[in-house]
């Protein structure tokens, strides 16, 4: 039988998470685990989909750092409905490459099974966060031409 | 637990929203409702932070219809805890007046006070959107300044 996922076991889950040290954080997550961010893989080279708990370790203990170094990780929303745990969080972290601060809100959706992750979807607004990694504005031009296309001005 | 969402409320409320049911929606909205949606606004202008249930009623009808036709949002998981509901799925639409079809992830976060939605947000991956909108991959070389440039 599923054990019932309870607050508590996701708010120390979520703990853990914001630590971003994978010791704390493997206890909680499966080891047929999917964990998919959302982003363009040229910008955000940790973007894309992973599997596997090691390979899940790995990505938030090193390759996620290896661009941001995230120092705060605080949550405007925990929802926790059966196995499925929905978050919505403001995350702040240092440029890896030069010690910039950046922030952005990230949303994550989890399926849990036997009180550790079996599946992540991260959804964050990629567009900001690639401008704050580049440290410049995306060259977007800013009106649109009548066949549909943008055109710059 | 005070001001907890029924699933019934839920549902009722996201179906008025994809449905675009204004009548519908106008129940459901606080008047002070704050209504935010991330993303560039260059590319999407009515991304941003909106006030009050005239001004989302007005984003909702007018101003996201300028830009898209048949949007749909096709939700795959709706959580209910407390006061939020979270929906993650995701919307299609087509640029308006031409056949370019947008198609990304979303999640929605609702917060509902006395039975109305008094706080919304979704986060989508803006930069995938933002490269169907325009309709070609977002190329950005790095400059020896490390400022970005259009290739």
């Amino acid at each position: 039988m599923t054990e019932l996922l309870s607050r508590q076991r996701v708010e120390a889950f979520y703990k853990a998470y914001a630590t971003r040290d994978p010791e704390k954080v493997a206890p909680y997550i499966h080891d047929d685990v999917e964990w998919t961010v959302c982003g363009p893989v040229d910008y955000l080279p940790f973007c894309g989909t992973h599997r596997g708990k090691a390979s899940i370790l790995d990505l938030i203990g090193r390759r996620v750092q290896a661009v941001l170094r995230t120092y705060s990780f605080v949550p405007e929303a925990i929802l926790v409905d059966g196995e499925q745990v929905a978050m919505l969080s403001r995350q702040s972290a240092w440029r890896a490459a030069d010690g910039r601060a950046i922030s952005y809100r990230v949303a994550n959706y989890m399926r849990f099974r036997d009180g550790k992750v079996l599946h992540n979807l991260s959804l964050i607004d990629s567009f900001d966060v690639v401008e704050q990694v580049l440290g410049h504005p995306l060259p977007v031009p800013s009106k649109h031409h009548d066949d549909g296309e943008l055109i710059a001005i | 637990m005070a001001d907890a969402v029924t699933r019934e409320l839920a549902e009722g409320f996201y179906k008025a929203l994809a449905d675009l049911n204004f009548e519908a929606l106008e129940t459901y909205l606080d008047d002070n409702v704050s209504w935010t949606m991330r993303g560039p606004v260059d590319v999407l202008p009515y991304c941003g932070c909106h006030t009050g249930k005239a001004t989302v009623l007005r984003l909702l009808g007018r101003d996201i219809p300028a830009l898209f036709d048949k949007r749909r949002l096709l939700p795959h998981s709706m959580l209910v805890d407390g006061d939020y509901v979270a929906v993650f799925g995701v919307l299609t639409a087509n640029r308006a007046g031409s056949r370019r079809k947008v198609t990304c992830r979303i999640a929605q976060f609702i917060r509902f006070a006395g039975g109305k939605v008094v706080a919304y947000t979704s986060i989508l991956d803006s930069f995938d959107a933002a490269e169907q909108m325009l309709g070609r991959p977002l190329k950005v070389a790095r400059a020896g300044n490390g400022h970005a440039l259009a290739v």
